[in-house]
C-alpha cells in the first residue's frame, strides 16, 4: 500500500506540490490527471524517490510504501526500487539484446544463477505479453523491436526483479493506437499482481484503465475518487471543468 | 477479449437477462389471465421489481461505459440501444404486471366466454410473445433478418386491437350494467397493443445498432 500525510515538495523557491495526502490500495490501477506542470509527475516520482537526483529540492511530510516512510535515511535507495518498478514516457531500453535488457536488474543486484535469470526474463517477458513476439530473438538487439515492443520490454524490464509497484509515466504517450491498446490491456492484467500508479495527459486513458483517480492543478490533489465517479459526477467544479475540456 | 469489450458483454448479458425476465413476466400474466389464476398473478406482480433493478442497474452500467470509454460507431450504437432497449422492457414488465393486477381484481368475470373469445386476447398474447422472443433472437444474433416479420405482426396485433373495439361496444350497448367491466376489459386489451407497439420500437433499437438505419416514424 502507498500513503502520503501532508506531503509539500518544492523544487527551489517553487511550491510544486501543496499538502497532498492521498491512499492507494494494493491491486488497484490509480490514475493521476491534471494540467501540464501540476505535480503529478512529481508527485509520482515521490514513491521510488526519482525527485532525489535534482538539486535543490526539498520535502515535507510522508511518504509510506508498505508500512515505511521511504525517506527514513535508513532506507536504501536500491532496495526501494527494487519494489518500487518505474516505466517511463518514451521506451528507454539499454543498448543491449533483448534477454540482457531484461536481465540488466537481476544482474546488477548480483543474481548470478543463470536458470534462475534465464526463468525471470520469460517469466517477465510473458507478464509483459511480449513473449510470443520475441522468444526467437532474444539476443537481438532491443533496437530492433517497433516503439511499442520497446515499451512492453521496459516493462519486462522493470517487472524482472519482482517489485509489488509499478509506476508509469505516460507510458503510452508516444505509442500508435494499437500499442497503446496493448499495453493499456497489459495494465488490466497487471494489476492483479501489481499495485500500479500511472500519470497521463489522455484523460480517457485514464477512464478506461484506472480504478481510482487523481485531479491535480496548481500543486493541489484537487480530488482523489472512484474513476467511474470522477467521469460522471465529479465533486469539485474544477475537475468538471478539466475533464469536459472547458478548463482554460 | 479485450477489456472494453468485456464490459461491453456484461452490458449485453444483462439487457438479455433483463429480456428473460420480462417474457418469463409476459407468459406467466398470460397463463394467470387466461386460467384466472390469481397466485400466479401475485407472483407476476411481486416480481415487478427486480425488472424495475434490472433497468436502474442497466442504466447505470451504460453511463459508467459512455463516460470511461468514450464508445464510437457500432459500439455507440449498441449502447444507446441498450439504455432505450432496457426502458421499453421495462414498461412491457409494468404492462405484464398491469395484466396481473386485473387478473386478482376479479371483478370482471361476466362477459360471456364467447365475446372474450372474439376479442382474441389470446391470439394477442401469443403474437407477443412471439415478437419479444424474436426480437430477442435478431439482437442475440445481430441479424436484423427477422426485422421485417416482427414489425408485421405488430400490425396483426393493431387489427385485433380495432376489432376488438367494435366488438366491446356493440356488446356494451346491449349489457350496460357491464359498461365498468368492459371498460376494464378494454385497458386491458389497449396493455396488449402497447406491448406490441414497444416489441416495434425494440426492434427499430435493433436495426439502428446492427444496420445503422433509422426505422422510427416511418410508418
Amino acid at each position: 500500500m502507498i500513503e502520503t500525510k501532508h506531503i509539500d515538495f518544492y523544487y527551489g523557491a517553487f511550491h510544486a506540490l501543496k499538502d497532498v495526502s492521498i491512499r492507494i490500495e494494493p491491486h488497484t490501477v490509480t490514475a493521476f490527471i491534471g494540467p501540464s506542470g501540476c505535480g503529478k509527475s512529481t508527485f509520482l516520482r515521490l514513491f521510488n524517490r526519482m525527485n532525489d537526483l535534482i538539486d535543490g529540492v526539498r520535502l515535507t511530510g510522508e511518504c509510506i510504501v508498505d508500512g515505511v516512510n521511504i525517506y527514513n535515511k535508513s532506507v536504501q535507495v536500491d532496495d526501494l526500487r527494487k519494489k518500487v518498478g518505474m516505466v517511463f514516457q518514451k521506451p528507454n531500453p539499454f543498448p543491449k539484446s533483448i534477454f540482457e535488457n531484461v536481465a540488466y536488474g537481476l544482474r546488477v543486484n548480483d543474481v548470478q544463477n543463470k536458470a534462475f535469470i534465464t526463468q525471470r526474463v520469460e517469466e517477465s517477458l510473458k507478464s509483459a505479453a511480449l513473449w510470443e513476439e520475441v522468444k526467437d530473438k532474444l539476443k537481438k538487439s532491443a533496437f530492433e523491436l517497433s516503439g511499442g515492443q520497446q515499451q512492453r520490454l521496459c516493462i519486462a524490464r522493470a517487472l524482472a526483479v519482482s517489485p509489488s509497484i509499478l509506476l508509469m509515466d505516460e507510458p503510452a504517450s508516444a505509442l500508435d493506437p494499437i500499442s497503446t491498446s496493448k499495453i493499456e490491456e497489459l495494465i488490466h492484467v497487471l494489476k492483479q499482481e501489481y499495485t500500479i500508479v500511472i500519470v497521463t495527459h489522455n484523460m480517457q486513458q485514464a477512464a478506461r484503465v484506472s480504478d481510482r483517480t487523481g485531479f491535480f492543478m496548481l500543486g493541489e490533489l484537487v480530488e482523489y475518487s472512484d474513476t467511474k465517479k470522477m467521469f460522471l459526477n465529479p465533486e469539485k467544479v474544477e475537475t468538471q471543468n478539466y475533464i469536459t475540456g472547458r478548463f482554460g | 477479449m479485450k477489456h472494453t469489450e468485456k464490459e461491453l458483454q456484461a452490458l449485453k448479458d444483462a439487457v438479455s437477462q433483463m429480456w428473460m425476465l420480462v417474457m418469463s413476466q409476459l407468459e406467466k400474466s398470460e397463463q394467470a389471465f387466461i386460467n384466472n389464476d390469481m397466485e400466479l398473478a401475485r407472483e407476476v406482480v411481486s416480481r415487478e421489481k427486480r425488472v424495475d433493478a434490472f433497468e436502474l442497474k442497466i442504466d447505470s452500467d451504460c453511463e459508467n461505459y459512455i463516460a470511461l470509454y468514450a464508445p464510437v460507431a457500432i459500439d455507440l450504437r449498441l449502447v444507446l440501444s441498450l439504455i432505450k432497449i432496457s426502458i421499453t422492457l421495462e414498461r412491457i414488465g409494468d404492462f405484464a404486471e398491469g395484466i396481473a393486477r386485473h387478473v386478482i381484481d376479479a371483478d370482471c368475470a361476466t362477459i360471456e366466454p364467447e365475446i372474450m373469445k372474439e376479442l382474441r386476447c389470446e391470439d394477442m398474447f401469443a403474437i407477443l410473445r412471439s415478437m419479444l422472443s424474436d426480437s430477442f433472437t435478431a439482437f442475440y444474433s445481430e441479424d436484423t433478418v427477422l426485422s421485417g416479420r416482427i414489425l408485421s405482426k405488430d400490425d396483426e396485433i393493431d387489427h385485433i386491437y380495432r376489432r376488438s373495439i367494435d366488438v366491446l361496444a356493440e356488446y356494451l350497448a346491449d349489457h350496460t350494467s357491464l359498461i365498468r367491466c368492459g371498460l376494464k376489459t378494454m385497458l386491458l386489451i389497449r396493455k396488449l397493443e402497447r406491448i406490441g407497439d414497444h416489441c416495434s420500437n425494440i426492434v427499430e433499437e435493433i436495426v439502428f445498432y446492427v444496420d445503422a438505419k433509422v426505422l422510427k416514424h416511418q410508418g
